[in-house]
Order: structure tokens, then C-alpha cells, then sequence
């Protein structure tokens, strides 16, 4: 006989890994306990040498689908206590401050699914049928450990027959923390917004009569509301979009598996993301047929975000219809909502109907999205099935670091030993409301990681960021040193941490906006990363951001800025050709543009992609961020054919006001607009890489990579992969950590890893 | 390090160029427990008997020295008189140092100085003391003024003493002074009715204080305007503040040349508004005898203090957006 204690840290909690082994104990004839430590579990087991040793490897090999063990501690006991039966022993709270983890959300599962379509079954049409490997997680819960009094299920206590299964080590629902039915569980209700209506089940058929009419329903769902319409015909979706004040933005949208393909060009990866548990939304090229079942408003781009259904009660909304428009509840650039009270009231006036339920959402969590370029999914958004999973880097760390992001796409994280624990996706902290999200969601991963000391607080080196003042702030209130990185360089690090790699390599850190260290905006930068360093060796042009951040909304401020420097005067007839801007608006454009008043300057891709988009005619008012390139792209992407093109580049500088010059010059030819846009997109991809590589072979160096919200554009990043492939290195792309704004947190993270400081005001 | 135009700028970086290089050297910053140059508030006093001598000095230079509205002479009178005045004191006394460049018009010194005199009168101040310098090494004239006004003991109005619930209230139109001259120095020329703001507010608050309105802080918007103000003083009450988009007095027209121009109307300059904190129930009259008043016209209250954040908010028709301390020109963050 003998007896061992094993510690089991990783994904251990609300995964089913306590049931799991009581029953692989039980198999292997041992005697013992398993308990929850909040951050880890803890076994001990008593028996045969023999029988341990098969139980260890049951524990390895045939662990439970969603959890994961990073680290096994076993060490062998000697006392004269034992046991006479194996048992599940009540959590108890670590006093360790070690890493815990908290699940992502899961979607409901083939087992939880077939009950709900079982008419004899108790859980039949019950919308919050879960069990120990499916249902919420991160979203519910409110500290550690995750048992159910710490979730919001502890609003709703297990009648007997959930009870009877919740106690039961053999049954799938043995300590199941969300486990419930349709006594003891949460409730539907369908309000008009006034008083409700219908209750239950028939509020789900009722709620589905008034999406076929077409109408607009609030759905409160597993980390937030969705506003959702029929796809299929005009009217709903233009009304959804006045009343969210989103002209254009895409709308994702819900649809059943069966009918994906449908409408969407589907490859393997992409399915088998769309039906993995975590169940993001899927940026898919739309399919020949598309239009026979979309309304155009849906999305105006060549492609469309598809999720699939992952809450019960989104399976029980689909009957006549293929698909929903499913857009996050929220008015633009606030956090979505997710409070009835708060839901009734500002969606007031923006859905038709409220359908609701009455258990409470406690972290906020919006749907992830991904899209498949340059042969690897990438995430747009990482969040709920994601969040608050920690994404590992094979780098050495002994501090715990504070990391709070940038400023659009907001996210923090927190970093120990070599864990980087991302929260989930913040959004734009420039407003209040979501500044106040983003210094909620810190206190929230804190406490789920049970973290009570800061030794770093990083930010970014823009003086006027939101998140900066944070940073100051949180370092002050943990006595911890601050620290700033430069918004490229950390996209940079963001890069080569997610790819583990740390040898030299040049990265083109290409985006909209970011400060630079010469006080300058930034965001066509080629770096050099070197000794655990990085430097700026190449870059776009410097040009004149005509009234700020006002250039970034009317992107035609930007093409008569880079024109102007082209042709001067005749710059000013040629825009008033668009009838966008009134003679006393270019009269004191022209004003502000010769007396260079509020033009600061700037190296960004976004800007030069922006001025295309504007000399197309495609965008002239940015409704969103990024439109203006985004919407660029697929005009692109109808130019069939071979483009060889001779950038121009001096002193490692791409020339942009000869990229606008001959885009102009085109248009004027009657070129297409598709071949211009084209034109354009290699013209940047094609200049940079140049660049890169020229710096490449001057250092030896033989990977080069590319990183920044530029780099979601297929057209741009697949030429520089292909460039890259071509002339013989290696490209190193993303896949773990968003490449735009979303990744900062996580590079900023490795940047105070690396030890690599950024002096504030250049 | 160089001192960059950013130091002179007002805002967060002229801020620490002040705590960290200028305070932090001088050892001897206040007289009698009187209100010293730490406080770094409009102005200091001096604590004799039962009053306290109020006491500052501003330097002006500023391009062109005649702009619609004024010239660098009103503005020196009433950028000091105008300190004094928002610490509650009357105003009694200035001091004229002049700093002129060789080869400075004569005619236009005396237009300066009759400016000064015609400032003077409408405030009831008096230059009683004064220096000339004429020097190679300026590139335009610099006038400084001191000034020293009276308060009765213990009566002076901090910019740290904002109170919860307290009404912010604004004696006018932001923006028109920093964008006169903004437009005058780069020659524009299209028609305009945009002025200078710059004018001596010391008799409209002497209403205001003489009406018994119970007022708790109080500022002129200078540098950094309406933005710089409010953050200012909600930093030293340690205290929120929350102002509303659409009740803040701005004329059409600096509106719709800073919609194009891509400027923040509250960080703009003035030199002829104060902002005020000022007790709940108070509020209405003080906005009432502001009105009056012709300098006060256009007063609103715009705001409140309170307790459930830091800082300055701004309520706007898309959301709640925070109104930083401005830091000098603007730099692009919106992606
Ligand atoms: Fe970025
Ligand atoms: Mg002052
Ligand atoms: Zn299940
Ligand atoms: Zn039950």
C-alpha cells in the first residue's frame, strides 16, 4: 500500500475534472478525496502501487474535453490516516497567491442538446440546459473557486431531482455549477418594453413569431444582449440600423449549421472553428448565393460574420428563418448591455421586443470574432469562449505585470511567470462608460487570478490615452513602477510573443494610429528587432493629418493633404469635384492646410489607405473604425490578374504621395477603380517589404513579419507572406493574440519582459 | 532637455515644468500662513490684521499684439486684474514693466499704453509703479504687471474649495480669444465677427460677492481654457466634476471654424470668462446677476460637482466622454 498527493493545476475547474476522478479512482480501486483549492486541485490517493500509477495515467491521457493540466505535483506521503471510500470534498479556499483559471464559456453540448429535443425529457425546451462539460463559465462567475455559490446560478437553488444529480459522482451532471431545469432554473420572459407579455416557453415562440414578421428583439443571452432581425429582407435591417445609428457597419449574424453553406464559402479551418465550442464569429467570404438570402444591408463587404448558435435558447429561436442579424446590444462605442433594467432602458426606442431572462450575467463578455488570412485564423476580437484562458510564452518572468492596452479594441491583461491572462474584448475607452469596463474588468482578472500584488504596470506612450492615466493611477495604488512602450513596438512584441519567437526578425507594424517617440502619429513602421531590442529602420512617408483626428472621420482631408503635396492648388478644384465640402469649408481648408494649423504629422497606413478609399469614391465619412480601408478591400479584390509595380523609396522611406500621385493619375486615365485599389494595397505591401528586406540582408537576419490592424487585409498580408516566402525567410504571423489593438496589452506585457524601455517624449 | 513651446503651452506639461523645476528649488513660497506660491492658484496673500494683501504677477507676450477685440496692453491689465479678482479680492494696484525690442514703433507704444489706461479705468486700477527696458534680444514686446488687491481676512476664494453638489457655472462664450488671435497670427481673411474675449471681470464678480452669493472656487479660463479650468480645480478639491455638452456657452461661429479645424473649443483660450463653483442653492441668483452684467451675458450653468467620479466628464449626446487636462496642440488617437 501507498498513498500520494497529487496537485493538478491548469483548466481543472467547472470542466467536470472532480467527477472525473472520483470515477478513475473508483476504476482503479483506490481510496481518498479530490478537492477544489480555487486555484488548483488536490488529490490524494491511497492504495497499490500499481493501481496509482494506472490511475496517473488515466488522469494524463483520458482527462475531460475542456480541461487542460499544466503542471502535476506528486509526492508521496507517509502517515498512518486512511481512508475507506473515495470522496468529493468541498472546496476550500487556497491561501497560495498561485495562478487559478477560471473556464471560458462553453456552448451547450450534443448530450444537453438532445435533451432539450426529447419531448419525454424533464429538460424539454428548456433554454438553460447545461451540464459539467457545457454552458457558461467566465460570464457567471464571481470569484474563486468556481463552485456555485460564487456564480449567479446561486440565485436559483437545485430542486431535488437537480440535486439528486448534482451529488452524483456517475451522473453528467455531478457537481455541474450551472446545472438546472425548469423548476429550480432561470426564466424567460418576453416584455414589449412596458410590461411582459408571455413567460417561459410560449415567450420563445412568441419572441420567433415576431422575428419572422420582422421585427427587432433585445436578447439577453449568455455574456450579453443581442439585438436580432431577419436577414432576408430590407426593412428590419435598415431599421436596426437607424436606430443603433450604424449606417454601414457589418452585422454578424446567427445561423444553423446546416445552412452555412448556403451562402458562404466554408474551408475546413473555418468549419471547424464555427463548430467549436467556443463557437466565435467567423468572418466567411460570402458565396454566389448569397444574395438570395440576405438582404444587402446585412454587410456591404465580400464577406460575412457567421456564428453559430451557443446557448440553448439560441437553437430554439431558428424555425422558418436560415439566419438572424445578431449585433452586440450597444450604442456605438459604449460596453453592450447586460442588465434587464439597463437593457429596457437603452434599447428603449431600438428594439420592438425584449426577450429576457432573470439570471444575472455577472462579467460582460462579447462575442470573439476570427477571420481566416495568409493560411491562419486570426482573431478580430478575443473574448467569450477565450477569455479568461491564458495564453502561454516561452519567456522567464518571476513579476507580476499589469499590462492596461491602448485605447480603441481595449483589452488588459495580467501577466505571471510565464502566463498572460487577457480579459475579455473592452472596446473604445475614450468613452467614459467603457473607460469605467476597462477598470472593472482589471479588479476582475485580478481577482481571478488571485493576484494581490503588482510588481509593473505598462502602458502605451500616448499622453492622452485613458488607459495611461489607469496605468498611473493602479501603479501608484500598488506601489508598482511604471512602464511605457511604444504602441508599434508593442504590436511588435505582441507578434513574436504569440509566435514564441524571440530571434532576430524585421516586423512591419502597420496601423492607424499610435505615438511615436518622436511625438510624431505613427503606423507604417518597419522595425528591426535585434538583441532583445527594437528599432524603427523604415517607415511611410511623413504626411499632414489635416485637422487631427478630423482626417481619420472624412477621409477626403486626407487625400487633398497628400495631393496638395503633389499637384498644389489644382489639389483644392480637384476635391471640390466630390461636392463633399462647401467653399467656406475648403476655403479654410486650404487656410488650415498652408498655415499647417492642427496637421500633425503622420507615417499611418490607415491614412493612405483611407485617402484611396476617398479618391474611389467609396468612403467619405469613417462610421467605423477602419472603414474607409476595410471597405477598400473588396474593390480590390475583384482585380483579377498579375500587378508588377516599382514603389518608390528613399532613405528606407516609401514614398505615399507617389502612391496617391499615380492613383489620381489613374483615375483620371480611366483606369478601373478595382485595378487602382489593387494598385494601391501592393503599392504599400510591395514598398514596405522592400524595406524589410533590404534591412533583412544588411543584419542577416531571415524572418520577416507583419503585425497591426493592417495586417486583417488579405491583400496586404498575403503579398508580404508570398514576398517573404519567395525571397527565402520565414513569416511570422499571428494566431493566438488579436493582431490590432486587442494584442497590446498582451506585447506590452513581453516589451517589460524583454526589458526593452521606450523614453516618454522621445 | 530644451524648453520646448509645449512648456508654454498651459496644460499638463507646463504643469510639471513648474512642480518639478521651479517649485521644487525655492525654499521660502509663502508670508504669514498666507496663501502661497505652492497653492499655485490665481494669486497669494499676505495675512495683515484683518485683511490679506492678494498678490500676482503675469507676464504677456503674445502674436499679434493688436487683434480684433484688443491688444497686448488690455491684456495685460486684465489678465492681473483678473487673477485678483477670482480670488475674491478688490483689485487696488498694478505694477507696469515694459520689455521693448529695438526698433519697436513709437506710435504703436502709445497705442499700447493708451489701451492700458482706457483697461485701467474700467476695472478702477491704478499703475502706480514701473520699469522700461529697451533690449536687442526680444523679438517683440513684453509687458508684465503685478497687481495687488485687498480681501478681508480669511476670505479669499481658493480654486481647491469645489464642494459636492456645488453648480459650475461659466460667465460666457469659450473659445473667442485663443481663436482670434489663432486667426489674426496666421492672416485669416475671410469675414469674421470673431473677438477677443479679453476684458477686466473684477466689477462683474464684485456684484456677485456683494449679492452674498455663497461662492466655493473660482477661476479665469486662461491657457488650456474651459478644460484646463475645471480639471484644475477638480484636481486640488479632489472632487468630480460633470458638465453637460449642450450647456456650455460657445458662439456659432467658433463652433462651426473649430468643427473644421479640428480644435477642442474647451481647451481654447480666454481672457475675459471665469468659471465658478458655487452652493446649489445659489446657483440660479449668481447666474442671474451674472447676466446683468454685459461681460456675463451669456452665463450658464453647465455643471455640478460630485463625488461619483474623478476628474472632469462630460455628458454628450453619444455618451459620457472624460475632458482631459489638455496638454498643448492635440495629437490624433482615433484609429
Ligand atoms: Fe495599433
Ligand atoms: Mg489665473
Ligand atoms: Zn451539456
Ligand atoms: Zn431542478
Amino acid at each position: 500500500m501507498m498513498k500520494v498527493r497529487i496537485k493538478v493545476k491548469g483548466i481543472v475547474q467547472g470542466v467536470g475534472f472532480r467527477p472525473f476522478v472520483y470515477r478513475i479512482a473508483k476504476k482503479n480501486n483506490l481510496k481518498g478525496f479530490v478537492k477544489n483549492m480555487g486555484n488548483y486541485v488536490e488529490i490524494v490517493v491511497e492504495g497499490k502501487k500499481e493501481d496509482i500509477e494506472n490511475f496517473i495515467k488515466d488522469l494524463k491521457n483520458k482527462k475531460p474535453p475542456l480541461s487542460r493540466i499544466d503542471k502535476l505535483d506528486i509526492e508521496e506521503i507517509n502517515d498512518n490516516l486512511s481512508f475507506d471510500d473515495f470522496y468529493i470534498i468541498k472546496s476550500e479556499d487556497s491561501r497560495e497567491e498561485e495562478e487559478g483559471t477560471i473556464p471560458a464559456d462553453v456552448a451547450i453540448c450534443d448530450d444537453c442538446l438532445k435533451e432539450m429535443f426529447d419531448k419525454n425529457d424533464r429538460r424539454y425546451r428548456y433554454p438553460f440546459t447545461a451540464c459539467t462539460t457545457c454552458g457558461p463559465r467566465f460570464t457567471i462567475v464571481e470569484k474563486l473557486p468556481y463552485d456555485r455559490e460564487n456564480t449567479s446560478m446561486r440565485d436559483f437553488p437545485l430542486c431535488e431531482k437537480c440535486l439528486e444529480e448534482y451529488k452524483n459522482p456517475l451522473d453528467r451532471r455531478f457537481h455541474a455549477q450551472a446545472t438546472c431545469c425548469p423548476v429550480c432554473g432561470p426564466k424567460v420572459f418576453l416584455s414589449d418594453g412596458k410590461e411582459v407579455i408571455a413567460e417561459k416557453d410560449e415567450a420563445i415562440k412568441e419572441a420567433v413569431k415576431l422575428l419572422e414578421e420582422g421585427k427587432i428583439l433585445a436578447i439577453k443571452g449568455i455574456g450579453g444582449t443581442h439585438l436580432a432581425c431577419k436577414v432576408s429582407e430590407n426593412e428590419p435591417v435598415l431599421n436596426l440600423r437607424k436606430r443603433l445609428g450604424r449606417p454601414t457597419q457589418p452585422f454578424a449574424v446567427m445561423s444553423k449549421r446546416d445552412y452555412v453553406d448556403l451562402f458562404a464559402e466554408v474551408d475546413e479551418d473555418e468549419r471547424n472553428m464555427l463548430l467549436s465550442l467556443r463557437r466565435p464569429i467567423v468572418v466567411l467570404k460570402k458565396s454566389e448565393n448569397y444574395d438570395k438570402y440576405f438582404s444587402k444591408y446585412v454587410s456591404n463587404l465580400d464577406t460575412i460574420g457567421v456564428m453559430l448558435p451557443y446557448s440553448g435558447l439560441h437553437y430554439l429561436l431558428f424555425d422558418k428563418e436560415i439566419a438572424y442579424v445578431m449585433t452586440s446590444a450597444n450604442l456605438p462605442g459604449l460596453p453592450m448591455v447586460k442588465d434587464n433594467d439597463e437593457i429596457l432602458k437603452k434599447l428603449d426606442g431600438i428594439a420592438d421586443y425584449f426577450l429576457l431572462h432573470n439570471r444575472r450575467i455577472v462579467n460582460r463578455c462579447d462575442d470573439s470574432v476570427v477571420k481566416k488570412v495568409a493560411n491562419r485564423l486570426v482573431f478580430l476580437r478575443r473574448s467569450r469562449g477565450f477569455a479568461p484562458e491564458p495564453i502561454k510564452v516561452d519567456v522567464e518572468n518571476d513579476k507580476n505585470i499589469l499590462c492596461v492596452g491602448a485605447e480603441l479594441n481595449s483589452t488588459a491583461c495580467i501577466v505571471k511567470k510565464n502566463k498572460f491572462y487577457l480579459t475579455q474584448y473592452i472596446g473604445n475607452t475614450s468613452k467614459y462608460e467603457t473607460f469605467c469596463y476597462l477598470r472593472d474588468a482589471i479588479n476582475n482578472i485580478l481577482r481571478l487570478t488571485n493576484t494581490n500584488k503588482i510588481d509593473a504596470v505598462v502602458c502605451d506612450l500616448h499622453p492622452q490615452f485613458n488607459s495611461t492615466k489607469l496605468a498611473e493611477e493602479l501603479a501608484d495604488k500598488f506601489g508598482a513602477e511604471i512602464f511605457r512602450v511604444q504602441h508599434h513596438f508593442a504590436h511588435a512584441y505582441s507578434l513574436l510573443g504569440d509566435n514564441n519567437y524571440f530571434d532576430d526578425a524585421v516586423v512591419l507594424s502597420l496601423d492607424g494610429v499610435g505615438y511615436g517617440l518622436d511625438g510624431n502619429i505613427w503606423g507604417g513602421e518597419v522595425l528591426l528587432f535585434k538583441d532583445g531590442k527594437i528599432e524603427r529602420v523604415g517607415h511611410l512617408e511623413e504626411q499632414y493629418q489635416l485637422g487631427g483626428d478630423l482626417a481619420t472621420k472624412y477621409p477626403l482631408r486626407m487625400l487633398l493633404s497628400i495631393l496638395y503635396k503633389a499637384i498644389g492648388e489644382e489639389a483644392f478644384d480637384f476635391i471640390k469635384k466630390y461636392n463633399f465640402f462647401s467653399e467656406k469649408e475648403l476655403a479654410l481648408l486650404k487656410f488650415q492646410l498652408e498655415k499647417k494649423l492642427n496637421c500633425p504629422i503622420t507615417t499611418s497606413t490607415g491614412r493612405v489607405l483611407d485617402a484611396v478609399s476617398a479618391l474611389l469614391g467609396i468612403c467619405f465619412e469613417k462610421t467605423y473604425d477602419g472603414e474607409p480601408s476595410i471597405r477598400l478591400e473588396p474593390e480590390a479584390n475583384k482585380f483579377k490578374g498579375n500587378m508588377e509595380i516599382e514603389p518608390k523609396i528613399k532613405n528606407n522611406i516609401l514614398d505615399t504621395t507617389e502612391l496617391i500621385y499615380k492613383s489620381y493619375e489613374m483615375l483620371l486615365n480611366d483606369e478601373s477603380k478595382e485595378k487602382i485599389a489593387y494598385f494601391a494595397h501592393i503599392y504599400i505591401a510591395d514598398g514596405l517589404f522592400e524595406i524589410a528586406k533590404k534591412m533583412a540582408d544588411r543584419t542577416g537576419i531571415n524572418a520577416v513579419g507583419i503585425t497591426g490592424g493592417v495586417s486583417y487585409n488579405r491583400i496586404i498580408t498575403e503579398r508580404v507572406m508570398n514576398n517573404a516566402k519567395r525571397e527565402g525567410f520565414d513569416f511570422i504571423y499571428h494566431n493566438r493574440v488579436p493582431n490590432g489593438d486587442g494584442g497590446i496589452c498582451f506585447g506590452q506585457g513581453i516589451a517589460y519582459i524583454l526589458k526593452n524601455r521606450a523614453e516618454p517624449y522621445g | 532637455m530644451k524648453i520646448t513651446r509645449m512648456h508654454g503651452a498651459g496644460g499638463k506639461v507646463m504643469q510639471e515644468l513648474i512642480k518639478d523645476v521651479i517649485l521644487k528649488n525655492l525654499e521660502i513660497t509663502s508670508v504669514n500662513g498666507g496663501i502661497g506660491l505652492e497653492s499655485l492658484d490665481d494669486s497669494s496673500t499676505i495675512p495683515i490684521g484683518d485683511k490679506e494683501i492678494v498678490f500676482t504677477v503675469d507676464g504677456h507676450t503674445v502674436k499679434p499684439i493688436f487683434f480684433p477685440g484688443g491688444d497686448i496692453g488690455r491684456l495685460a491689465v486684465s489678465g492681473t486684474v483678473n487673477d485678483l479678482a477670482v480670488m475674491g479680492a478688490k483689485p487696488l494696484a498694478l505694477s507696469l514693466s515694459l520689455i521693448i525690442p529695438e526698433g519697436f514703433n513709437l506710435e504703436d507704444l502709445e497705442k499700447i499704453i493708451k489701451s492700458i489706461n482706457e483697461t485701467c479705468k474700467e476695472a478702477e486700477v491704478a499703475i502706480i509703479t514701473g520699469d522700461t527696458k529697451v533690449s536687442d534680444g526680444v523679438d517683440d514686446i513684453i509687458i508684465s504687471t503685478a497687481g495687488v488687491g485687498v480681501v478681508d481676512r480669511g476670505k479669499a476664494i481658493r480654486d481647491c474649495n469645489v464642494q459636492e453638489g456645488d453648480a459650475i457655472i461659466v460667465s460666457g462664450n469659450i473659445g473667442e480669444h485663443g481663436l482670434a488671435i489663432l486667426l489674426s497670427r496666421e492672416g485669416f481673411d475671410f469675414e469674421t465677427n470673431i473677438k477677443s474675449d479679453v476684458a477686466p471681470v473684477n466689477k462683474m464678480i464684485e456684484r456677485v460677492l456683494e449679492e452674498g452669493i455663497e461662492i466655493h472656487a473660482m477661476k479665469d479660463l486662461t491657457r488650456g481654457g474651459l478644460a484646463d479650468a475645471l480639471n484644475e480645480m477638480a484636481e486640488k478639491s479632489n472632487i468630480g466634476i460633470t458638465i453637460f455638452e449642450d450647456k456650455i456657452p460657445i458662439s456659432d461661429e467658433v463652433q462651426s471654424i473649430c468643427d473644421i479645424l479640428g480644435l477642442d473649443p474647451l481647451t481654447i483660450a480666454n481672457e475675459g470668462k471665469v468659471v465658478i463653483a458655487v452652493k446649489k442653492e445659489d446657483a440660479e441668483r449668481c447666474l442671474d446677476i451674472l447676466r446683468e452684467h454685459p461681460l456675463g451675458k451669456n452665463a450658464e450653468i453647465i455643471g455640478y460637482a460630485t463625488k461619483e467620479h474623478k476628474g472632469v466628464v462630460m455628458e454628450t449626446i453619444v455618451g459620457r466622454r472624460i475632458v482631459d487636462m489638455p496638454i498643448g496642440d492635440p495629437i490624433p488617437r482615433v484609429c
